[in-house]
């Protein structure tokens, strides 16, 4: 029997055919998985230990003028913040169109600009800024030697906004003369913002670290056709302090404040910034022969009605990364890392247990002893010194039912080999 | 709080984990499942004619017939598919069962060195469930995903005699070696909240077993065969720890051939596996099942293509997996259809099988397989 020479060359196209499908295996059976699949890892165990060794407030020392925002407010007993721009620096010279460059003599429609955050304005009625010279030679981080020049013989000039007014970019007008007068001495324009009005204002000005900060801006002649001269912030003090003298270039000044929690109570955000500092004692055998899945830190919080209580705070927990060396919970509640790019959505009148998850933290302190790092955390807000909300919540100093609790779901390690 | 920590210890203490186990098919069980060290030209027929075939691995005294010294070489994908009342999958699961070299020593001895599949345990799984995680009400759907690499191998070193056609014998040492990389992991849905984790492990075995068989052609128109495989000690490790150890199983075989039929070859084997010696190298009590593996097939001269004589086959086998599902067995029924033709005039030649398998116990899990098997014999 003989059969065409085409059907081999067919058997083995076919043969080759399926030998390349199958050479990407699929070994996916989950389709069947709820009859031949049984759980392999276990359930998911859930606990609740008081394992809070240390809880306290402690200072955000991140520094005046680190803030991504100027606070100008105006909020008649309860808050009253004022805003510094240093210009340490002026143009002498400019150049005019078509000629050379000639000294300044003259300065018109001088304005500072700035970034607005619009979001952050509070009140609907009129506003009025006031400027002052705050130049002095007082030591460059006393904010009361800074107050005490918002006084008559120092104003500046001041300008009135409606609230259509505020918006995204902001130009306040101010004295031509005060700033031809600061050029022409070879002195620093240090520049003090007050707000005041019928009714209470407030609102965020986006500062130099916040990558939006402030400009002075002026025409030096008439000729519109000559481009207007401007100077950025600048501070030439605290001499040999290159950052801080950066981060003074402009910074918020608290003139009033609500007051502070009682020690007893721990506390995120205000003015001035607070941070909670919590350190735990977990068991090891959690954190070494198990898989942690979830870990909620379980706080009681109370309300705090001071100032807009309804408002939202964004909470963000961190993981402390000082070492053991670094005893003082102040100072190790600055060498902080992001364990979540989550926040937590609080508004300062709630009140009741709220929920801060700290799963990530695990993960670090899994690979690190206790020994070398401290198992802490640090509770801040988003907007740290942004904004003089305050959260508060129950310390371990509270009845066993408020305190701090830490809630751990774990799944314990499957030995995997023998089936 | 130390009285806190302390009760939390020791609730941590309490919380055994649950055993692993394989799965994702009826043929997955276990330690896995039996390719069945035969090659595509004894699949073809079933088995049948697996004693008698050199290049299958099933007994020694088979290789004093390979006449020329050989490489073999063998691929054998199976294209699986498992139904259950909630659901199927299909699977693809490429093998390379059988590598076989074989070198006459002589006028009389044979020598062989060869490594197959024993227990292929390969899988993956996925598997959601919900788990109450965290406070009481807040329950999320976990995705457990299970991947199995890697199979047992049993390497043989084999030598055989024959001075004449009628009698063959040949003794085998095997060891048997491989390792299982398993990754677990558990994957929640907001990684905001939860940490998703994943775990792995790799198990290496080892053992040792001794083989012989004998072959007897009486006459030209018949043989008989039969053959033993005893078990050593199989341990499992993991890493610098033995997690285990169980028996080989003991294997035996008988065969017989029958060559009356001008140009045709009916062949019928019957063969016999301890499985369940390895019971003990399990965690979580999986069982074993001792079971006959028999089949038989039919080997005919085919059709003249391009000037060859392609060898026809036709086969039918039925057997017990080593492991259970549910404290059942699970049988194996597969019908086979082979080919099989010279390449360069007779220093190569190829066969191929295309097995269709079909497993079941008694409840509706089923399962269908196709096993096309590609084996390339080169006499260089």
């Amino acid at each position: 029997m003989k059969l065409s020479s085409n059907l081999p060359r067919l058997l083995a196209t076919a043969a080759l055919f399926v030998s390349i499908l199958s050479c990407s295996e699929n070994l996916d059976s989950s389709g069947v998985c709820s009859v031949l699949c049984p759980a392999i890892g276990g359930d998911v165990k859930n606990i609740t230990i008081d394992a809070v060794v240390v809880d306290t407030t402690v200072p955000s020392l991140s520094g005046l003028g680190t803030e991504a925002g100027l606070l100008l407010a105006s909020r008649g007993d309860t808050l009253d913040t004022r805003v510094i721009v240093r210009f340490d620096s002026l143009p002498a010279t400019f150049l005019p169109h078509g000629d050379t460059t000639q000294a300044i003599t003259r300065v018109d429609s001088a304005y500072i600009q700035f970034t607005l955050d619009t979001l952050s304005i509070k009140g609907a009625e009129p506003v009025t800024i006031e400027a002052y010279d705050v130049d002095t030679t007082a030591n460059d981080t006393s904010t009361a030697a800074v107050l005490a020049l918002f006084r008559p013989d120092r104003f500046i000039s001041s300008q009135t906004f409606a609230r259509a007014q505020l918006t995204d970019t902001l130009k306040y007008f101010i004295s031509d003369s005060a700033v031809l007068a600061k050029i022409q001495s070879r002195t620093a324009l240090r520049i003090g913002l007050r707000a005041t009005g019928p009714a209470s204002s407030q609102m965020r000005l986006i500062s130099v670290e916040g990558g939006f900060g402030p400009s002075l801006s002026f025409r030096a002649t008439p000729d519109t056709a000559t481009a207007r001269v401007t100077a950025t912030p600048f501070s030439k003090t605290p001499v040999g302090e290159s950052i801080l003298a950066a981060n003074l270039t402009d910074y918020t000044v608290i003139a009033k404040a609500p007051p502070e929690a009682a020690p007893s109570i721990l506390s995120v955000g205000g003015l001035p910034a607070r941070r909670v500092y919590i350190r735990f004692n977990i068991p090891d055998s959690i954190i070494d022969s198990s898989t942690v899945v979830r870990a909620t830190l379980l706080l009681n919080q109370l309300p705090n009605t001071a100032i807009d209580p309804t408002d939202t705070v964004l909470l963000l927990p961190q993981v402390v990364l000082a070492g053991t060396a670094v005893k003082d919970p102040s100072k190790a509640a600055q060498i902080i890392g992001t364990i979540s790019v989550d926040t937590l959505r609080l508004t300062p009148g709630g009140s009741g247990i709220k929920n801060v998850e700290l799963a990530r933290a695990f993960t670090l302190w899994h690979t690190q002893s206790p020994d070398s790092l401290p198992r802490a955390i640090v509770l801040k807000s988003l907007t740290e010194g942004n904004t003089a909300i305050e959260l508060r919540f129950s310390s371990s100093e509270d009845i066993a039912a408020l305190r701090p609790r830490l809630r751990i779901s774990y799944t314990a390690k499957v030995p995997l080999g023998l089936p | 709080m130390r009285k806190t920590l302390l009760v939390a210890t020791a609730l941590f203490a309490a919380s055994l984990p649950l055993e692993g186990k394989a799965q994702g098919a009826l043929s997955l069980q276990g330690l896995g499942f039996p390719p069945g060290q035969l090659s595509a030209r004894a699949e073809g027929t079933g088995g049948g004619v697996a004693d008698f075939d050199a290049l299958s691995l099933t007994t020694p005294a088979s290789l004093a017939g390979v006449g020329a010294a050989a490489l073999f070489l063998q691929y054998s994908p199976e294209f699986r598919r498992v139904t259950t009342s909630t659901g199927s999958a299909n699977t693809t699961t490429a093998r390379f069962p059988l590598v076989e070299g074989v070198l006459p020593v002589g006028q009389s001895w044979t020598v062989a060195l060869s490594s197959s599949t024993f227990l292929d345990r390969s899988s993956e799984t996925s598997l959601s469930r919900q788990q109450n995680v965290g406070d009481p009400v807040d329950t999320v759907t976990l995705v457990e995903r299970n991947k199995v690499l890697g199979a047992i191998n049993d390497v043989r070193l084999a030598l055989a005699w024959s001075n004449s056609p009628v009698f063959r014998m040949g003794i085998g040492g095997h060891v048997f070696a491989g390792s299982n990389r398993i990754t677990l992991s558990q994957v929640f849905p907001d990684s905001a909240e939860f940490i998703s984790s994943a775990q792995s492990d790799r198990i290496s075995y080892a053992g040792f077993a001794a083989s012989i068989g004998l072959e007897w052609h009486p006459s030209r128109v018949i043989g008989f065969a039969v053959s033993g495989r005893k078990g050593g000690d199989l341990r499992a490790q993991s890493g610098d720890t033995a997690i285990g150890s169980a028996k080989l199983p003991d294997h035996y075989s008988a065969s017989v051939l029958f060559e009356g039929i001008p140009g045709t070859t009916v062949s019928f084997r019957a063969a016999h596996d301890n499985w369940s010696t390895l019971s003990t190298l399990s965690s979580s009590g999986i069982q074993a099942f001792d079971g006959w593996d028999m089949g038989g097939g039919l080997e005919a001269s085919g059709p003249r293509i391009m000037q060859r004589i392609v060898t026809v086959r036709l086969g039918a086998r039925v057997r017990t997996l080593p492991f259970g599902f549910n404290g059942e067995k699970v049988s194996e029924k597969s019908f086979a259809f082979g080919l099989g033709a010279p390449l360069t005039r007779d220093r190569a030649a190829i066969d191929l099988a295309v097995q269709r398998a079909s497993r079941t116990v008694s409840s509706d899990v089923k399962e269908r397989g196709f096993i096309l098997s590609i084996g390339l014999r080169v006499s260089p």
